[in-house]
């Protein structure tokens, strides 16, 4: 009791700061530190997966629907949680997704959607989180540009 | 306990709260996820490519139009008066050098939809603002503004004015796209030069 009386000057300026610095390591309710980290797997491209490729992923799937409703990739029949991308952040939709053991899928018919929450949770520490796509070569270009060389640029 | 002992305690506390601190100096989100998840889901944060292709027609110097493909994507083609920063130099660069002025709307596009919706979360979670993509990207711009035409006997001036503006932006594509590589980098090094001093910097 003594000693806590002897460093109640210094014990009250570290602990609340020592309680700020657990909160912000160690708190699931905001973005993890180093956003690069987080989003290594949207540049090396392995957080896409297409439904038939679903099956190469281990453990049971969670297949989470972003829509208002309805559901956003054709032969998705089996059972889905429809969580509308606004409310993606509501404490028991984190816990669900938290406390999953597998990988969870992210869909939506909106791709631009599905790419932006995957970002975020992501950020947030969520890991074994995919995108399912019916179009895994979204990012390839499909179309062929031909240079006109009798063009010549006006001045 | 004399002030030099307790001046000690706390230097060690401090360092123990030091010491479990993320070592990493990396850049991290520093919104709350809630507002960040409001402001990109705003539908505002899409721009079509009829959109970009009056901006481009009209070289608005209020946009920034930001390709994130590769330099090679880049050099083969790209929508007029846009810059390449490649998605991974996003994440591996401080986005401040080129986010940094606030009257700019800056556009990010790729072939896709992943990457420029990546990199408006990322942006925007850095807390930089007036951050969009073009919806559908690069395949969207050669479906809708390369490959239009018009079907029909009678067009209402609103059509008419969507194809004139694609029309010239296709021209300007065009253009631009065919100029052999050693005029393309020299067309391109002038707007980078044309955009330094409109903003006043050195060289």
């Amino acid at each position: 009791m003594s000693l806590i009386k002897n460093y109640k000057v210094v014990i009250a300026v570290v602990l609340p700061i020592l309680i700020l610095v657990l909160f912000r390591s160690f708190g699931t309710n905001h973005f993890k530190s180093d956003a690069k980290k987080w989003a290594e797997p949207s540049a090396m491209r392995s957080n896409i997966i297409t439904i038939e490729k679903t099956g190469t992923l281990s453990g049971e799937k969670l297949f989470l629907n972003l829509d208002d409703g309805g559901s956003g990739i054709n032969g998705i029949t089996r059972d889905e949680l429809n969580i509308p991308s606004d409310s993606i952040l509501c404490k028991k939709y984190l816990n669900i997704i938290r406390n999953h053991d597998g990988p969870v899928l992210l869909f939506s018919t909106e791709t631009a959607v599905s790419a932006r929450i995957w970002m975020i949770l992501s950020q947030m520490g969520y890991k074994n989180i995919y995108i399912l796509t019916n179009d895994a070569d979204n990012e390839v270009f499909k179309s062929k540009f031909r240079p006109d060389t009798l063009i010549r640029p006006e001045h | 306990m004399n002030i030099r002992e307790k001046f000690s305690v706390g230097l060690l506390s401090l360092g123990f709260i030091l010491a479990l601190l993320p070592l990493s100096g990396n850049r991290s989100f520093n919104v709350k996820p809630h507002r960040l998840l409001s402001e990109v889901l705003d539908e505002k944060t899409y721009f079509t490519v009829d959109q970009v292709a009056r901006f481009v027609i009209s070289e608005d110097s209020t946009v920034q139009v930001i390709d994130l493909r590769s330099p090679e994507e880049f050099r083969s083609m790209n929508i007029p008066g846009s810059v390449n920063i490649r998605y991974d130099e996003l994440l591996d660069n401080d986005p401040g050098s080129f986010l940094n002025n606030e009257n700019i709307k800056y556009i990010f596009y790729s072939n896709g939809d992943f990457d420029s919706n990546y990199a408006l979360v990322i942006a925007t979670g850095l807390n930089y603002n007036n951050i969009y993509v073009m919806k559908g990207g690069l395949n969207e711009w050669f479906n809708t503004v390369m490959n239009s035409s018009f079907k029909g006997e009678r067009i209402s001036a609103r059509e008419n004015a969507l194809f004139e503006t694609r029309t010239r932006a296709r021209k300007m594509f065009n253009e631009i796209n065919s100029l052999p590589d050693s005029l393309k980098l020299k067309f391109i090094e002038s707007k980078r030069v044309a955009a330094k001093k409109l903003d006043g910097g050195c060289e």
